[in-house]
């Protein structure tokens, strides 16, 4: 690849030589990634487009074009309102924990602490765990009658609620289960962010009498923007899709109560068959996350102090 | 939050420090230990039922009495596991499909990363909004259609049919242009005026120093790989072409009678060697300060 | 079948040559991918790839089949035929739960990677009927003896469509009532299920232990928020006279039985406070949170292996009428199965559900055997002495009758139903507003259930 960068053709003039033998070295760096991207991801999406003007059950030979039919469905499907209304305050709650809580952890174990090591393995361990180890640990914790957490209560004489089977606590308890196999990800990425801040910078604020206030508002959070602005983006784009803690716990019940827009899409798509109304939850769910991520991207980014 | 005592240490002070910044120092550490070992207890406690629980009965798991501890040690759980399907042959393919596809992705996400932020191009930004756009395809969408392109390949049941469509990388491609953009452009000027090429300016500076993100996308790579159970179930079909996470589901009976404790087991089986490369990546995670230092 | 050219042809102009080629060039695991954009224009004989080269004389089919300690005691059973035969050797692969293995076969029948034979359950196989991708096995099955006049009435008749078998049982079961003999005793009950809903709802205040207002042990578990609540109900409901829709797919949830059904049960839980609606039942049964439960027959050996109290079972109660239904599942062959290979399969599926298979594989399986002979053998009488509770669930059999249309053959129809049993019990929403609201979804869905159905002709 870098051959073709240097050895562009002889007869383009200088500057736009230079140019062009940058350009090829972009293509040959990025390309082969977005080249992947293309067959393996844009692709299916446009694919997906297509099909949600389509009556098409995935084996059916029958595949007509029903116009904006699918659209009208979803519209008026009873059950979309608290789908988007779960998907918004399941979204919002995770992605909030895991970014104030993981920045605590990742501050915390970034000291020079004994057995920083292994709590740092512990807190990721949930990160690798399966679906299926998940919901049977958990399922257990939140049991109401003899669970963990019932029996962390008791003595303090507060009944523990139904989680799983009460509608009212259903969400909160997937999110909990979310935030505590996410958070050791954040950890991870915001001591990769740390290491990035040069020391002098500290040395030199305490020579200015900067108090550890200071510090962190002016040193430690501009130093942290780059990696912070990637994490608040990626953990609402992948809480959006956060499908296995709900599929293995609740499938999306009880009464609804955890049924977010991914999860409409699966019982739509993989148990209904009915791929044109999968379709239009799974462009639904593209322009919510890509209308979020171009917000970010022309306000958040800008704060964002790169060197 | 502690947050604010917790920075003062942060990259450690190269020099000695005063009186004053050493009894900061002593509080902010007790502040500390006392937060890890919370951290630990609620983070761990789920993770140590995990453990115990493979030691344990479907009767000692769902006792309406728990004890915290297996009433015998047994490991006929493990043993249960092991038989329960082909691990050894799972425990080969995992390796191989992950190696392959954090390889393909650690060394993708790199020249893209580095092409976003140090190499001209028109329109460069929109190629990242192209790449951010991958991060927001749900794999649910994707995985019907990839099958029928990996099938008119005719790579089902192939390693090649497990790695290619995930060797593509957009998070650790976005996580690594953050940490690009805020190296001092400086250091990159200096090698271009040298005369080095792209190539060696990418190998021999930028990746040195940004060893910490560098190994985290790697980190974040192997274990998204090391966990993917929807595309490799869906792409093979064969016992021995399976990997770890379906030998789990494997386990699962279709009637409720499955032995949870054999399935806690068999998950240990998957955890353990992803908790061994996140010890040995830490040293890495540190390293960066090293490099860092190099730059002053 | 066209349908594979539509969707090449659609990648092909979405178009993403250039993509392809760049990737050839620079991706290393990329090597194999050029040949990707060419459209290969022949639908290609429909062969399952995987299978080795058979040796000669003998055909080898590939089967998907069961997961878990089930996938076990399957692949004993395709041991035992290998060894009482050469002439075809069984391929048991394993693609997953039920669910994942439609969702599979889906993929696998637009790629033209479908295997030759597959256990579809009760909810799945009529999907792939509709889109006629299984193999009418009538004349098939006569070849191998397949003698359909010793099958359990019930159970055989569910798989026919137009006079043809498409779907022979095999996993079979149904649901069961469970109790609890010790708390029985302890309650002054006789060492026997109630006859009747009636009599239950007179012996459950006796079994209830509360706590404040805290049920410790509830009477009865189920019917809503667990999974397969809309497969127990439906017994329930048939016994209180009700159906979740005529055989014909008119959803009949409106219907009085219906109401009275699920309003007896929603008082059973609220009014009442009898009842829980836990998440998995059987694991609150074993653990003596619930005296009774209405479970699988299938659950059988792993309940008496958890439970730490004597396990009484019984027939699921009358009211009006009987009410018992099938579930479980039954194998299936493909349409794009070469004949001799569709031959093969069916010699096996003689095997796997006659009288030396289909008691090896019910003993050891805990489903039901789904052939009168084999009930009445003299293993099998010998099976029933040292496991009565499993002879209760055989002598049910008889009771059974094939699902409501509504659940089995409406795709995503067991979920719908479930979901409204779920807003009426554990929401407390009103039974007649849920119910119109849920009919209106399965009308919805089956659409094109009906469409397929006429150019089917049933």
């Amino acid at each position: 690849m870098q051959n073709t960068a240097r050895h562009p053709a002889n007869s383009i003039r200088r500057l736009i030589k230079r140019d062009w033998r940058e350009w090829l070295v972009f293509l040959a760096f990025a390309g082969p990634n977005v080249a992947l991207f293309a067959i393996f991801t844009y692709t299916p999406l446009i694919n997906n487009l297509l099909l949600s003007f389509s009556d098409w059950n995935m084996i059916s030979a029958d595949k007509n074009f029903v116009g904006l039919q699918n659209y009208v469905d979803i519209i008026n499907d009873s059950q979309m309102g608290k789908v988007l209304l779960n998907t918004v305050l399941f979204t919002s709650s995770s992605v909030l924990l895991v970014l104030l809580l993981g920045l605590g952890g990742g501050l915390l174990l970034n000291q020079k602490l004994r057995g920083r090591n292994a709590a740092r393995s512990i807190l990721f361990t949930p990160n690798i765990l399966s679906g299926a180890a998940i919901a049977i640990v958990w399922i257990y914790i939140f049991d109401p009658r003899f669970g963990l957490i019932y029996t962390v209560l008791k003595p303090l004489g507060i009944d523990s609620p139904k989680w799983l089977t009460d509608p009212n606590w259903a969400l909160p308890a997937i999110v909990i289960v979310y935030v505590w196999k996410y958070l050791g990800y954040a950890t991870v990425i915001y001591i990769a962010g740390l290491q990035a801040i040069p020391g002098d910078l500290y040395e030199a604020a305490r020579v200015d009498g900067a108090s550890a206030w200071m510090r962190f508002r002016h040193v430690t959070l501009p130093g942290l923007s780059p990696v912070m602005f990637f994490l608040i983006l990626t953990s609402i784009l992948s809480s959006f899709q956060s499908f296995d803690i709900i599929n293995v716990m609740t499938k999306g019940g009880p009464v609804n109560a955890t049924n977010t827009l991914i999860y409409r899409l699966y019982e739509l798509g993989f148990i209904n068959f009915a791929i044109g109304r999968a379709g239009v939850i799974g462009m639904v769910l593209f322009v919510m996350m890509f209308a979020v991520t171009l917000l970010q991207l022309r306000y958040l980014d800008r704060q964002v102090s790169y060197a | 939050m502690s947050a604010r005592t917790q920075t003062e240490t942060l990259p450690t002070p190269r020099r000695a420090a005063s009186r004053s910044m050493r009894a900061e120092e002593t509080l902010s550490k007790a502040l500390g230990y006392s937060a890890i070992v919370f951290t630990v207890l609620i983070i761990g406690i789920p993770v140590f039922w995990l453990i115990t629980g493979a030691l344990k009965t479907n009767r000692e798991i769902f006792s309406p009495n728990p004890q915290w501890l297996p009433s015998q040690v047994m490991f006929d759980n493990f043993t249960k596991a092991w038989e329960g399907a082909p691990f050894g042959r799972y425990y080969i393919n995992s390796f191989i499909t992950t190696i392959l596809g954090a390889a393909c992705e650690i060394t993708m996400g790199i020249t893209t990363a580095y092409a976003l932020v140090f190499v001209r191009f028109p329109k460069r930004d929109w190629v990242f909004v192209l790449l951010l756009v991958a991060l927001m395809v749900p794999e649910e969408v994707v995985i019907v259609p990839n099958y029928l392109t990996i099938a008119n390949w005719h790579l089902v049941n192939t390693y090649a049919g497990i790695v290619l469509p995930g060797a593509s990388i957009a998070f650790g491609t976005f996580l690594l242009r953050q940490y690009f953009r805020s190296l001092p452009p400086e250091l990159i000027d200096a090698a271009r005026v040298d005369g080095a090429g792209h190539m060696r300016t990418m190998l021999s500076i930028i990746v040195p120093i940004a060893a910490p993100a560098v190994a985290t996308a790697g980190l974040l790579s192997v274990v998204a790989k090391w966990n993917d159970y929807l595309w490799p179930l869906i792409v093979t079909s064969t016992a021995d072409m399976r990997t770890l996470p379906i030998g789990i589901s494997w386990l699962l009976d279709q009637e409720g009678n499955t032995e949870w404790g054999v399935v806690m087991a068999a998950t240990l089986f998957v955890v353990v060697p992803v908790v061994l490369v996140f010890l040995y990546a830490q040293r890495f995670l540190v390293s960066g300060i090293a490099a860092g230092a190099v730059k002053g | 079948m066209n349908k594979k050219v539509t969707r090449r042809d659609l990648l092909k102009g979405i178009g993403f040559g250039v993509g392809a080629i760049a990737l050839a060039a620079c991706a290393p695991a990329a090597t194999t991918a050029p040949t990707a954009v060419q459209p290969t224009n022949a639908p290609a004989a429909a062969q399952p790839t995987t299978a080795p080269a058979a040796a000669t004389g003998t055909t080898t089919v590939t089967y998907w089949g069961f997961s878990g300690a089930l996938g076990k005691t399957e692949d004993d059973l395709v041991a035992k035929y290998h060894a009482k035969q050469t002439a075809v050797k069984i391929d048991r692969q394993v693609q997953g739960s039920y669910e994942e293995t439609a969702q599979k076969l889906t993929a696998a029948l637009a790629a033209k990677t479908a295997p030759d034979m597959v256990l579809l359950s009760d909810v799945w196989w009529f999907k792939f009927y509709r889109a006629k991708a299984l193999l009418p096995m009538n004349d098939l099955a006569a070849t191998a003896k397949i003698d359909s006049a010793d099958f359990v009435e019930s159970l055989w008749k569910e798989g026919v469509r137009q006079g043809n078998q498409y779907w022979i049982p095999f996993a079979r079961s149904t649901p069961l009532f469970y109790y609890n003999a010790d708390m029985f005793k302890a309650a002054g009950l006789p060492d026997r299920g109630p006859k009747t809903w009636t009599e239950f709802s007179e012996w459950a205040p006796k079994l209830v232990k509360m706590d404040g207002s805290t049920m410790k042990v509830a009477a009865f578990a189920g019917l809503a928020a667990a999974s397969y609540s809309a497969w127990v109900f439906q017994c329930v409901n048939w016994a209180f006279g009700g159906s979740y829709s005529s055989p014909d797919l008119k959803i009949t949830l409106l219907d009085p039985g219906t109401i009275d059904a699920s309003q007896f049960y929603t008082d059973l839980v609220n009014k009442k406070q009898l009842a829980s609606t836990p998440k998995d039942v059987q694991k609150d049964f074993t653990t003596g949170l619930t005296a009774t439960a209405l479970l699988s027959t299938g659950g059988l050996t792993g309940i008496l292996k958890d439970a730490q109290f004597n396990v009484g079972t019984a027939f699921v109660p009358e009211e009006k009428a009987v009410g018992v239904c099938t579930g479980g599942s039954g194998l299936t062959i493909l349409t794009g199965t070469a004949a001799d290979k569709a031959t093969a399969a069916a010699n096996y599926i003689a095997y796997a559900t006659g009288n030396e298979g289909g008691e090896f594989w019910s003993q050891n399986s805990g489903y039901m055997p789904v052939r009168k002979s084999t009930v009445s053998s003299a293993t099998y009488q010998k099976f029933f002495a040292d496991h009565p509770q499993a002879k209760t669930a055989v002598d049910q059999l008889p009771r059974t009758r094939p699902q409501d249309a509504a659940r089995v053959f409406i795709p995503g129809g067991d979920q719908i139903l479930g979901k409204g049993l779920d807003r009426i019990v554990v929401g407390k929403e009103d039974i007649k507003a849920v119910w119109t609201d849920i009919a209106a979804q399965l009308e919805k869905e089956a659409e094109p259930v009906r469409k397929d159905l006429a150019t089917l002709g049933g």
